[in-house]
């Protein structure tokens, strides 16, 4: 398979909603990256965490096999730090390996029950 | 309340001669700061010292004793309470290691104390035996384990300071104490969990198990599906706990099986599984820095207090904490400042990052473990000083009795400890 995707993508908009309603873990609000890698070789990705008022946590890192997806929901990252909920960040995924960045968020704060799906900024390192 | 036992003088063994200590063992290093495995305690001790033997550890202590100075041993800096820190004299018995003795027939083996528990572990394998139980992580020092009261999980386990049933003490006066099942237990059941307070530990008598090959499964569902289930694992005489994840309302129970005599968990998925020996099934290595708040309830009372403790996270906490909770069980017990005293606990585990505040989190969660009758892991976080200890201590006053003759000018005390146990200077 030829590698799909970029090395580096960033996500600027990242805010976990801080409330939930109806049964979790199916209903709980997320913010999510969806990580396909279709290249024959595992990723190892590297997520740095930005904020406002404060200098960068990171590196997150989670391994994605070859020809393979990964679906990981932000609020459960805990190492090297808990993301707090409700707070705005942005996120850089660095991997080591071509992969395509998708990113998804939850928010089930009002019965109304809001998602969206958007694609990460792919950086092709030409900037 | 003391008994005539306990104010009976303990027996001495005169301190071997040998040879000249070297001046660098017992100089130790001066001046270089101490830390914790988190990071969060920090301390430069006057002098850190690394004895090989009995003979260097009478050395040591009989010097500080006569230079006015205080002596406080050291493991390899797990705990998160300020139990080590001292400007005085630091003593670690990482020199101090070796299988010297064991005995097939009374599944026994004799330690150096400066054992790691996953290095102590490798070396009972060698002889057919294991540790009965072991905690979450293996990187302690076996003695540091026991004098804290560590623990495992598994209602019919007792935790590790049981295990320990003779051995010899270096004592404040720089005599060695032997001490054993021999003399009744007292002096047992106040050595077995004693914070470091009654001496320095140079070698450990353990009853162990045969070896074994445990069957580790890790089941992955939700509170809802699982609320019955786990009160029923925290019933039954079986090797298992469970994390809940407040930012997902998940449970992942673990269980700990023979092959062949694995559970069924209706509505749980197994997501990992591992067959080996226990003790490299019961404990896992982790890199990750964190700060830990443990209490031990009322087997009764242990539920309850969990559902309140997931109610409070998931209402006012879970926007900075997504570290999950950990319920564990543990046998009753008679040694004096044991958590489970005289009555089987549910302990449960709150956890943060290190890097992150933590301490209002733990003391709102605080405020539930005590109204649930809660007994705090002596060495981790916890706000509680001997005026609110001792009423949840029965056997409070022996405990004290044994540290005052052992020790009456209080060699091995800290202003920390001190204030833990009521004995003000």
């Amino acid at each position: 398979m030829i590698p799909l995707g970029r090395r580096r993508w960033a996500i600027p908009g990242g805010n976990i909603p801080p409330d939930s309603t109806g049964p979790e873990p199916r209903w709980t609000s997320f913010d999510e990256l969806c990580v396909l890698n279709a290249g024959d070789g595992e990723a190892s990705v590297a997520i740095t965490i930005y904020y406002e008022d404060r200098e960068p946590v990171g590196p997150y890192k989670i391994r994605i096999a070859g020809r393979r997806v990964r679906q990981l929901r932000l609020n459960d990252l805990i190492d090297p730090e808990a993301i707090p909920l409700g707070t705005a960040y942005a996120c850089v995924v660095e991997s080591s390996v071509p992969v395509v960045v998708q990113f998804v968020r939850q928010d089930t704060g009002r019965a109304e029950n809001a998602a969206l799906g958007l694609m990460g900024y792919p950086d092709d390192g030409t900037g | 309340m003391t008994g005539p036992a306990d104010a009976a003088p303990h027996p001495r063994v005169p301190a071997p001669g040998g040879p000249a200590r070297s001046l660098m063992t017992l100089n130790g290093t001066a001046g270089q700061e101490w830390r914790n495995w988190s990071g969060s305690l920090r301390f430069t001790p006057g002098k850190m010292a690394y004895p090989g033997d009995e003979g260097e550890v009478i050395e040591l202590v009989r010097q500080a004793r006569a230079n006015g100075k205080k002596v406080r041993p050291v493991g390899t800096g797990h705990s998160s309470s300020p139990i080590v820190n001292t400007d005085g004299l630091l003593i670690s018995a990482e020199r101090m290691k070796g299988l010297s003795a064991y005995d097939r027939e009374r599944m026994e083996a004799t330690l150096g104390p400066g054992m790691a528990m996953k290095e102590a572990g490798d070396a009972l394998l060698g002889i057919g035996m294991a540790f009965p139980n072991q905690g979450d992580v293996n990187v302690q020092r076996v003695i540091g384990a026991i004098s804290t009261g560590t623990h495992g999980t598994g209602r019919g386990l007792h935790r590790l300071s049981s295990m320990l049933v003779g051995g010899r003490l270096v004592t404040a006066d720089g005599s060695v104490l032997e001490f054993g099942e021999g003399d009744g237990h007292r002096l047992l059941r106040a050595v077995r969990l004693s914070l470091g307070a009654l001496g320095i530990f140079t070698s450990i008598t353990l009853r162990l198990m045969p070896a074994c090959i445990l069957h580790r499964q890790e089941w992955c569902t939700t509170f809802d599906l699982s609320r019955e289930r786990l009160e029923d694992l925290e019933r039954v005489d079986r090797r298992s706990d469970f994390y809940w994840y407040p930012r997902s309302d998940r449970v992942k129970l673990r269980t700990w099986s023979p092959p062949g005599e694995e559970p069924d968990i209706p509505r749980a998925k197994v997501v990992k599984e591992a067959t080996g020996w226990s003790g490299d099934t019961l404990s896992r290595e982790r890199s990750i820095r964190y700060e830990e708040m443990e209490y031990e309830m009322p087997e009764d009372e242990g539920m309850e207090c969990f559902e309140e403790v997931r109610e409070r996270m998931m209402a006012h906490h879970r926007r900075d904490v997504g570290w999950r909770v950990l319920v564990r069980t543990v046998a009753a017990d008679d040694t004096f400042l044991s958590q489970s005293y005289g009555r089987p606990t549910v302990v449960i585990s709150i956890h943060h990052n290190a890097s992150l505040p933590y301490w209002g989190f733990f003391q709102d969660i605080e405020e539930i473990f005590l109204e649930h009758h809660g007994r705090p892991h002596w060495a981790k976080k916890h706000s509680l000083t001997a005026e609110r200890l001792r009423p949840l201590y029965p056997q409070w006053g022996r405990f004290i009795s044994v540290r005052r003759d052992l020790d009456p000018e209080g060699l091995f005390l800290n202003p920390y400890l001190r204030s833990l146990l009521g004995e003000e200077a």
